[in-house]
């Protein structure tokens, strides 16, 4: 599903390359967790799949269902099926929650040349979807995230995504300002999402993450290369022996 | 030294224009008098820095006369209107004159309406003028009609008064009106200006004058749309009896030219004012809001919040004055204005000023200006919302905190949907 090449990324404005050659290839059905310290590109990772102004790809591809994702908008990468659940939800005051979700289904249907949703018919999926992950009505009629908490934010992302059913997911650190049980029902949420055409890309700094969220393939990103694959026992090893090893290794 | 000074074509032509209403008598000729000895303010006197009428205004435009106008361009300009529907009463003037053809009257309401221009008026259809304000001496000298209203102690009517204001002078020309509003004690009611005007430059010079008594409440809505080509100068004069309640909504998308003032004094103790705004200006429009909250009793509580939108070379002006007299104990001053730059040529500027004398208050300001935050862009998009929807959405956003100050439903329905239309294209006047 998603094949990337040899990426190397820098920030526009400077010089210092932050993803120095990122190899990795993610199949349907697949959760791949990316795991590392601060500083080793695991956000500018997930902002480059989604096609986030204020980075410059020198060299490498990504491909994305055989597709170029890096010539694509980032509206059009999102029609296409790839989400980010973000690190720090943006507040949009004035904008409420309903009409946003409404806005964005209903622009990527058209984009999809599918036919959109009627207003009834897409109430009745919110409600079926926020139920399950614990979301009260009243908090979609407020504007986006506003005033939301860290957990609330989170548990948003994962709304979002379940409503628009992505093909591709990337999480950049959902877990980072949760608690245990808020955690617990972020995963759940990620779990009841797991399919075989789907895949995921869980992003994270801690191991906490994945014994709730299981991944077939983890790899450990530092100073912007994939330094170690391996499955998920090697999360273990990391939460044991941290990441100093490979700050060494890929120095 | 003033006599010195070359007049412009425009103070000229009203300077030697014909006077207004009669029965003001001494009112109108002492403003005549100020005006042909001061002219239109420029740029040096510091209320006006932004806004130099005397450059700004360059032709003559003499006060309207008995014009010639084209039935069915009005028909259209009134039936355009985008409030008439939810109106219960429709005043309709047209060319700065009542036209009780194509007004309508709910006389269930109870509000006593006369025309400014009627003979035999009532008592209280009397005009107050403004100290070393050009606008207020131009339209006392010229006024040629408007709407007095009165609503009784205790009525509250649940209809809603539209005053619709159609200039289509067909030629360069000047439409003077002015309204008084007595709001006795205990009524409430809400109140709609609509300014339309087509496509002949014109300027337009309208003042209302709001008098709340003891614990009334008014809600006053002004829809601006008149041309693109045109000027439109306004005052708003409201006086706050005690526990009063006065809340104001301007929606700013006509005109070449805004200047729109308000000054707002709290008479009586613990009495409330709410005011905002919005602005949609594109192509070289310029809107100015000068706002001068008198709080001289104490107890009293304010609130401004304008919410400007420019494009392409438009430039948004707020200045709000919080004056906070020295016995004005407990007041609750707070004012807040953005900008919201849609273009790199597009500019606001903000200055908000509170004077305070008295030591037991809570007063603030904040003003900002900036372009559409990048963080807001990806967000949208990153969920499959293209790029110009996404910027459609922030922006009705925006100026929706404003407009969420408009308590009627129906009218923020249709200020809403105005909102969005502009973003969709549909600017200037309404045709």
């Amino acid at each position: 599903m998603l094949e990337i090449k040899n990426l190397h990324v820098k920030v526009a404005d400077e010089d210092r390359e932050i993803l120095r050659g990122v190899d990795l290839s993610v199949k349907a059905g697949e959760v791949h967790a990316i795991m590392g310290p601060n500083g080793s590109g695991k956000s500018t990772l997930s902002y480059v799949l989604t096609g986030r102004d204020g980075y410059e790809v020198i060299e490498g591809s990504v491909t994305y269902k055989g597709e170029d994702l890096l010539a694509m908008d980032v509206d059009e990468r999102a029609a296409k099926g790839v989400f980010l659940a973000f690190q720090y939800p943006v507040e949009i005051p004035g904008v409420a929650t309903m009409q946003f979700l409404k806005v964005a289904l209903n622009a990527q249907k058209k984009a999809r040349g599918e036919p959109e949703l009627t207003t009834p018919d897409f109430m009745r999926l919110v409600r079926e979807r926020s139920q399950k992950l614990g979301i009260a009505t009243e908090m979609l009629k407020r504007p986006v995230n506003v005033g939301f908490s860290g957990g609330e934010k989170k548990r948003a992302e994962i709304l979002q995504m379940a409503i628009l059913e992505p093909t591709l997911c990337v999480l950049d650190e959902t877990d980072s300002g949760l608690d245990i049980d808020a955690l617990k029902v972020v995963a759940d949420g990620v779990n009841a999402l797991r399919s075989p055409d789907r895949a995921m890309i869980v992003i994270t700094h801690y191991q906490r993450l994945l014994d709730y969220i299981v991944p077939d393939v983890v790899h450990v990103l530092s100073k912007g290369r994939i330094v170690r694959t391996g499955d998920k026992s090697l999360a273990l090893e990391l939460e044991k022996s941290g990441y100093a090893a490979y700050a060494d290794e890929a120095a | 030294m003033d006599a010195l000074v070359q007049k412009t074509a425009a103070e000229t032509a009203w300077i030697e224009g014909g006077a207004g209403l009669s029965w003001l008598g001494a009112v109108q000729s002492k403003a005549a008098a100020n005006f042909a000895r001061s002219g239109l303010p420029n740029r040096r006197l510091e209320d006006w820095k932004w806004t130099d009428l005397k450059r700004l205004i360059d032709g003559a435009y003499p006060p309207v006369g008995a014009v010639k106008t084209d039935a069915g361009e009005i028909d259209a300009l009134v039936a355009a209107s985008p409030l008439k529907d939810i109106a219960a009463t429709r005043l309709i003037f047209v060319n700065g004159r009542f036209d009780a053809g194509r007004s309508l009257i709910d006389a269930s309401s109870g509000v006593e309406i006369v025309p400014l221009s009627a003979t035999g008026r009532p008592e209280w259809v009397k005009v107050t003028s403004t100290d070393d304000d050009p606008i207020d001496d131009l339209n006392l000298a010229h006024v040629s009609d408007g709407a007095a209203l009165r609503v009784p102690a205790g009525a509250r009517p649940e209809g809603v008064i539209e005053l619709c204001f159609v200039s289509a002078p067909g030629e360069a020309a000047t439409v003077t009106t002015r309204n008084v509003v007595v709001m006795e004690e205990g009524s409430s009611l809400t109140l709609i200006e609509t300014h339309l005007g087509n496509a002949v430059a014109h300027v337009a010079n309208t003042v209302t004058e709001i008098d709340l008594g003891k614990g009334a409440r008014l809600d006053r809505i002004k829809l601006q749309r008149d041309d693109a080509t045109s000027f439109h100068l306004a005052n708003l004069v409201a006086t706050l009896g005690e526990g009063a309640d006065f809340r104001d909504f301007t929606f700013t998308l006509g005109a070449r030219v805004t200047r729109q003032q308000g000054f707002v004094r709290f008479a009586g103790e613990n009495a409330n004012a709410r005011i905002a705004g919005a602005y949609l200006l594109g192509g070289r429009q310029h809107a100015d809001t000068r706002l001068v909250v008198d709080h001289a009793v104490p107890g009293g509580a304010s609130r401004e919040l304008f919410k400007c939108v420019m494009d392409d070379e438009a430039r948004g002006i707020f200045q709000g004055k919080v004056v906070v007299r020295r016995d004005a104990q407990k007041t609750d001053g707070k004012q807040s204005s953005h900008g919201l730059l849609l273009s790199p040529t597009a500019e606001f500027d903000a200055k908000p000023e509170l004077e305070i004398f008295a030591d037991d208050v809570v007063c603030g300001h904040g003003a900002t200006s900036g372009e559409i935050d990048d963080d807001h862009m990806f967000y949208l998009r990153s969920r499959g919302i293209p790029e110009g929807e996404a910027r459609s959405l922030l922006v009705a956003a925006f100026v929706g905190e404003a407009i969420e100050a408009v308590e009627n439903e129906g009218v923020r329905e249709v200020l809403t949907e105005l909102a969005a239309r502009w973003l969709a294209g549909e600017r200037g006047a309404i045709t």
